[in-house]
């Protein structure tokens, strides 16, 4: 059966931490009989809701993976991705706005716009999403969802335009009115779920006009016939609609909604929104990269008929072996299929193809186009693209973020060593920025990933998931070292103990790079470095990259040029040459003039007005440099570029200086140079480290 | 271009030499103009000549987000490093905003009170000690005698050069007597240079009139002008 795709949605809820994103989920559910009974995110029923599905979630009362969830509004389909609202997750959040075609962003009718929601807003630009704005919480006390509205058009530049107005605020708010139909929406019954439409309250009636007025102004710059029709005296509920739709698709409009999920108001009403203003699988531009021709790019089409296009975004270990995620772009599947993985070539069948209901699954013989499902034991990575085996596309990679943050963990016994190294395996899968290796030095399992918390996140997923208990060793920064001037190398590597020797001369320069991490540039003429041995010049070079010389940190930025050189007729090999450019890499860094860099994190504090002082006072003594401050009424924001080493425990330390009231979200901005006194420091204690250990 | 260079031959070194410390006393500086003919860009340039030559700014900017205003930065640095082809463009402007914080009020909470307060904060817990203030959006037009005197005020005592800007509204032709119009009129004395934007239609451009310049009135015989479509400062 052919669904139609026009009604099909894929949307994902994106938020601040705290707005109540988890909580309208679920009430989302319940209203589309998924669920039958509402639980609390931090509820006392020990259920949990929904949507956070991991037992860690539950606890911490946050959302960090995004589970898929499907149901159906008024004969349309609608997959929800529940994204997390944790700046470390952001990888999370932003392989899921690859597979979105709207998204719903749930804005606090108290604290309006926070740090969070313009970085969640930034990401959504990025991938072109269409939005709808839901201000939630309208029942807390100091709820002001006009001045939400303002925050969203000055803080996150989108042309936000109320489609509703709240019937009372805080603890009296009993509704809201429809500008589009002009009618009061009241929802009762024990969870809100009679809705009922009545006159506008009489007291209310002049300020709903006024309001009707400014949203057709706005609406109105989307169609010729509304704007006429606006002249002309009545314009019809089907005008307004299409312009709202075709200004929302065209990301030049944010129809703004409103209501309290807690208190199940107004919630299906945004039901009714997503399925006439947000984007069907249809309206969207679908782009994938051919890769037998150069990574061009080609716009899929979501037709049933063309060959099966669809990239696998999300995996999770669960009870039956690995369960992945995908969205299908284009084409056709069904079980039994055989699929290429475009970045293997490997070949693999779908045998089980479930729609996923949070943890809950439904067996399904197909999908089409347009629809999020989950496949059952196909190994494969995240972000990988399957296709029918008569195309070679590829879903546009992801940029995927390096890891600033480093962490040796080491099992407590064996049992846990064991559980350890599977944990390790499926998490790296999952997630591209978690990476793994093993120090050879001190035989450390190295973890690597955003930020603390994120490497916190997946210590507590090893303890609770594969029983893996581990020690923890202190964060460590992942500094990088790189050349800040030109220098020549000229090294002969010679080595004669018998038998046949070693000999290989490279010669050339390095320079620093303004962009990538290493390039290697061949300028030989005339043959004095015979070609079968350039390509080992570059793999010394880049064995050198590995550690500098200055201490040992990674080095990059560098482009490193070979154009001269000699071999011997019998002495000369691919290990000679690549030892050769090792000793001419040593040669040339010295003179390089070779710094360290270090990562720097955009940082946004915001709080009350009175503790202004004492944040900036923090951030200054961090090595931050302000970039600005923003004041609203009693409310601040103070805006730094921090280095990362100076960041640990920050958040026990603002707790202090502010009561509790303020918070932080900070986000890898650049490498940057060390200063340097502070690099001298850290050389010294390297080396010191180094001697106790040599101990 | 090395950043000498670019330091000795900006436009600006009409109003002020390249060797000049701080005068003795505080400047106070006015840009006046009509909606949209490049306020900011000139308060930027102004900022950014003062940044080059050593100096701490900062930017308060009523009205506009934070991000805007960095982006204003970022634009003009970007252009004039492209014009002049200057050397480690990147490097000078990583050293130069760290000589730079900008502070964004909405024009609700905007106080010269308030400003005194974070200006004392900054200060005294060492964060950061400007050279130099820019007001950019501070609305002249109701009243800004008593508000302007004591902004001269609070810098008098911090030894700090301020810059303004103000719009001047088409409708309103009053004028002083020495040129400069409503709604700065009356508190022409206040400032010690006084510069007012105005079209030429003849050669397109903008000129920057310096009615006033170092507590003098001059006869509008010092002039720059404003290249339209990059808003920088060019040498007549």
């Amino acid at each position: 059966m052919q669904k139609d795709l026009t009604k099909v949605r894929n949307i994902g809820i994106s938020a601040h931490i705290d707005s109540g994103k988890t909580t309208l989920t679920e009430r989302i559910l319940f209203y589309t009989d998924r669920i039958h009974a509402i639980h609390e995110v931090r509820g006392k029923d020990g259920v949990g809701a929904k949507m956070d599905s991991m037992e860690l979630e539950k606890e911490r009362g946050i959302t960090i993976q995004s589970a898929a969830t499907y149901c159906s509004w008024q004969d349309h389909s609608i997959n929800i991705i529940d994204t997390p609202g944790h700046v470390d997750f952001t990888i999370e959040v932003e392989r899921a706005l690859r597979v979105l075609d709207g998204a719903v962003l749930i804005l606090c009718s108290v604290g309006g716009v926070q740090s969070q929601s313009i970085t969640v807003n930034r990401q959504m630009s990025r991938y072109k999403v269409p939005r709808v704005v839901f201000i939630n919480k309208c029942d807390r006390t100091g709820a002001n969802p006009a001045r939400v509205t303002k925050q969203v058009r000055d803080k996150l530049g989108l042309n936000a335009v109320m489609l509703q107005i709240p019937i009372g605020l805080e603890g009296d708010l009993e509704g809201v009115v429809d500008l589009v139909k002009m009618k009061a929406i009241y929802f009762d019954g024990d969870s809100g779920e009679k809705i009922r439409e009545a006159e506008i309250p009489a007291h209310m009636v002049a300020e709903a006009n006024a309001k009707r007025e400014e949203m057709l102004d706005a609406v109105s710059m989307f169609s010729d016939e509304l704007m006429e029709a606006v002249l002309e005296g009545e314009p019809t509920e089907k005008m307004i609609k299409e312009a709202v739709r075709k200004g929302t698709l065209a990301l030049e409009l944010a129809p703004v909604f409103m209501g309290s999920a807690y208190k199940n108001k107004g919630v299906q009403c945004l039901l009714d929104a997503i399925n006439l203003y947000m984007p069907s699988p249809m309206d969207i531009k679908n782009i994938a990269l051919d890769l037998k021709n150069g990574e061009q790019e080609v716009v899929l089409t979501s037709k049933p008929e063309d060959p099966l296009v669809c990239l696998a975004f999300k995996l999770e270990d669960g009870r039956y072996g690995q369960l992945t995620y995908i969205r299908n772009s284009q084409g056709y599947l069904k079980k039994g299929d055989t699929l290429i993985n475009s970045r293997t070539g490997k070949k693999v069948k779908v045998g089980r193809l479930v729609r996923m209901h949070a943890d809950e699954m439904e067996e399904i013989e197909e999908s089409g186009a347009g629809d999020i499902v989950a496949l059952f034991g196909i190994d494969c990575a995240s972000g990988d693209t399957f296709t029918s085996s008569d195309v070679s596309l590829s879903m546009s990679s992801m940029h995927v973020p390096n890891p600033v943050i480093s962490l040796a963990i080491i099992p407590v016994d064996n049992k846990a060593q064991v559980n350890m190294s599977k944990a390790l395996n499926r998490f790296t899968k999952e997630d591209p920025t978690f990476r793994t290796y093993v120090d050879h030095e001190t035989n450390e399992t190295i973890i690597t990933g955003m930020g603390e918390l994120h490497l916190d996140v997946y210590i507590e997923r090893m303890k609770r998931e594969y029983g893996a208990e581990v020690k923890v060793g202190a964060p460590q920064v992942a500094y990088r070292e790189t050349i800040t001037q030109r220098a020549e190398f000229n090294y002969a590597h010679k080595k004669q103990t018998g038998g046949s020797g070693q000999f290989g001369r490279v010669a050339g320069y390095m320079e620093p790079l303004a962009e990538g991490e290493y390039e290697f540039v061949d300028n030989i003429v005339g043959g004095s470095i015979p070609r079968e041995f350039i390509s080992s010049c570059d793999k010394g070079f880049q064995k050198s990259l590995e550690k500098g010389a200055l201490a040992e940190f990674p080095v990059s930025g560098v482009r490193c040029v070979i154009n001269d050189g000699a071999a011997h007729a019998v002495d000369s090999s691919d290990i000679a040459f690549q030892l050769a450019a090792i000793g001419a890499f040593k040669e040339g860094y010295k003179k390089a003039n070779p710094v360290l860099m270090e990562p720097i994190m955009k940082v946004a504090v915001e709080g009350p007005t009175e503790f202004q002082g004492s944040i900036m006072g923090s951030i200054n003594q961090r090595r931050g440099i302000i970039i600005g401050t923003l004041e609203e009424g009693d409310y601040t924001v103070v805006e730094a570029e921090v280095p990362l080493s100076e960041m640990f425990g920050y958040s026990t330390v603002l707790r202090s200086l502010t009561q509790g009231k303020a918070e932080f979200t900070m986000e890898f901005s650049d490498y940057k140079q060390v200063p340097k006194n502070v690099a001298e420091n850290l050389i010294e204690e390297l080396r010191k480290k180094k001697k106790e250990q040599g101990k | 271009m090395l950043k000498e260079d670019l330091i000795k031959k900006n436009p600006l070194r009409l109003l002020s030499p390249a060797d000049q410390g701080k005068t003795g006393s505080p400047q106070m500086g006015l840009v006046m103009a009509r909606a949209g003919l490049g306020k900011t860009a000139i308060l930027v340039q102004i900022a950014l000549d003062t940044m080059l030559r050593g100096n701490k700014v900062l930017h308060v900017s009523i009205g506009q987000s934070l991000e805007k205003t960095k982006i204003w930065y970022d634009d003009i640095f970007r252009d004039i490093a492209k014009a002049v082809n200057l050397e480690r463009a990147a490097d000078i402007q990583d050293e130069l905003m760290s000589q730079r914080m900008i502070m964004t009020f909405n024009e609700e909470s905007f106080s010269v009170a308030k400003l005194r307060e974070r200006l004392k904060d900054l200060i005294d817990q060492h964060i950061f000690k400007p050279d130099c203030l820019l007001v950019d959006g501070f609305d002249c037009s109701a009243a800004p005698e008593k508000a302007l005197q004591e902004i001269r005020e609070l810098v008098q005592g911090m030894d700090i050069n301020v810059w303004f800007s103000a719009v001047c509204h088409r409708g309103d032709d009053r004028v002083s007597k020495a040129g400069v119009p409503a709604p700065c009129h009356e508190t022409d004395g206040l400032f010690d240079t006084i510069i007012l934007l105005k079209p030429d239609p003849v050669k397109n451009c903008v000129v920057l009139n310096i009615i006033k310049h170092g507590g003098k009135f001059s006869e509008g015989q010092k002039n720059l002008t404003l290249d339209t479509s990059t808003l920088l400062i060019l040498d007549n």
